[in-house]
């Protein structure tokens, strides 16, 4: 590859915090004892820990990458990429582990093999200490067992799985392991057990703050994913969409990793002509309550100018119990941005798109 | 601007390509329905070897809004280069990037002269 990007990259140390293995069954067999070493290599159905039938290569699209070894990893992140620290997880998915025991012996397995394999003979290598949440005093117990090896610099907890969800005070004694030996939690999200495990951590959460914190946003989030999926934008260009009560900074998020997963993945949404942004910045609208509240006001500006403010309608969901008194915004608009605009936002916006 | 012989026009079937070096830039040359395109191999999403990747059909999506069907077509096989780093895909014909319709990738002129495979840049 070019020795432009070479030269500017050599310049920077870089250390990259997400680096994942793919460590086959047979192979974390041999850090495990019995009887599980034998169910991760005998199982009938293969792969104890299967994978999602999601293809991710597009129909061979692109090739399928794989990490064989520590000799791969420095070859082709920090030869090639120049990266000069990777921070490597053992992405065991552990919460898909069908038994509870089974999870807490693969934990070990995987810390074994990772510190044996990868950090023993790599001093540029770091870890991630892998934890069964299943069992959160057995994961106290490895942070302690591994946690004062030095290249371990945190703890890995993947996040689609456990149930209930992970500030759940069973977990404390995980959190003050992780406390005691200064190492920070890194969690992670994975497409294969999502959407079954989903639904059952929401339906774990426990106070209405949690719901209605995450109800709007991720209702919009999925709404919005599903009409690009099927491009009822493309379809109809003549059709506006409006997003109440979510607020106006999700949006941009939503925006932005749209754009990413579908230039990646056309394959899965071809209706769409063009970018989702685009999209968005013809038919879509927010309203803007309940209004995010940064601890600095200059935030909101920011991430207003980014959404525009033809995109955003006042609205004050009044007599729910987070409503939005107009002279809060009304006056954040008048201290922080120009009168046009401010009238778009309360007035001309809404009269365009609801034909007033 | 230089002529530069790339190969004998025997050296790239239908459908292939070829990787050159030319001052300093890595060019992919490719043959396709008896035309050759000429691109620098060099995606412009990461700057990944976008010349490297395979190529293949895609889907087309077809919408009638009178009778709400809607229909995915399997077109143009053998003619979209998919970079092999994230899959972005480019009509080879065109150098316009599928999902970004404002992208094209830069191409170069390609010609042939006594069965010579001659790429200006």
């Amino acid at each position: 590859m070019s020795s432009e990007r070479s030269l500017s990259l050599k310049k920077s140390t870089i250390i990259d915090v997400d680096v994942h293995l793919q460590i086959k069954p047979a192979e974390v067999a041999e850090y495990i004892e019995e009887p599980y070493r034998s169910i991760m290599t005998k199982s009938h159905i293969g792969n104890p820990l299967p994978d999602s039938g999601w293809d991710r290569s597009m129909a061979g699209k692109i090739e399928r990458r794989q990490v064989q070894g520590p000799e791969d990893i420095h070859q082709k992140l920090c030869e090639e990429f120049h990266i000069n620290h990777p921070i490597i997880n053992a992405f065991g998915k552990l919460g898909k582990a069908s038994m509870t025991k089974l999870a807490v012996s693969l934990m070990k397995g995987y810390n074994d093999l990772v510190l044996e394999k990868y950090l023993d003979g790599y001093d540029h290598f770091y870890g991630l200490i892998s934890v069964a949440t299943q069992d959160p005093e057995a994961a106290a117990e490895e942070i302690y067992r591994v946690g004062d090896e030095k290249q371990f610099v945190g703890v890995f907890m993947d996040n689609t799985g456990p149930n209930p969800p992970l500030g759940d005070p069973r977990y404390d004694v995980v959190y003050r392991a992780a406390e005691d030996k200064g190492l920070p939690i890194s969690y992670h999200a994975y497409d294969s057990g999502f959407i079954v495990d989903f639904p059952r951590q929401n339906a774990a959460l426990e106070t209405f703050f949690s719901v209605h914190v995450l109800t709007h946003p991720y209702a919009h989030m999925l709404t919005m994913t599903s009409l690009f999926e099927h491009g009822v934008p493309e379809k109809f260009p003549g059709l506006k969409f409006i997003f109440l009560e979510g607020g106006v900074t999700w949006l941009p998020y939503m925006m932005y990793r749209l754009n990413k997963i579908h230039s990646i993945r056309r394959f899965d949404a071809p209706m769409l002509k063009k970018t989702p942004e685009e999209y968005i910045r013809d038919q879509f609208y927010v309203s803007t309550q309940p209004i995010g509240e940064p601890n600095n006001q200059d935030d909101m500006r920011k991430i207003m100018e980014v959404i525009g403010y033809d995109r955003m309608m006042f609205s004050s969901d009044y007599p729910h119990f987070d409503f939005d008194h107009p002279e809060g915004l009304e006056k954040f608009l008048r201290v922080n941005v120009p009168a046009k605009d401010r009238k778009r936002v309360l007035e001309t916006n809404a009269r365009g798109v609801y034909g007033i | 601007m230089s002529d530069h012989i790339v190969a004998e026009v025997s050296e790239i079937k239908d459908g292939e390509r070829i990787l050159v070096e030319l001052k300093g830039r890595e060019i992919g040359v490719f043959y396709l329905d008896g035309g050759y395109y000429a691109f620098a191999n060099w995606c412009a999403h990461q700057g990944g070897p976008w010349c490297e990747g395979n190529l293949t059909g895609t889907f087309s999506g077809k919408f009638d809004r009178s009778t709400l069907e809607y229909r995915l077509d399997w077109v143009k096989e053998g003619r979209i280069l998919n970079c092999p780093w994230h899959g972005w895909e480019y009509d080879i014909k065109t150098g316009i990037c599928l999902s970004r319709r404002s992208v094209k990738l830069p191409a170069y002129p390609v010609r042939v002269e006594d069965g010579k495979i001659i790429v200006t840049l």
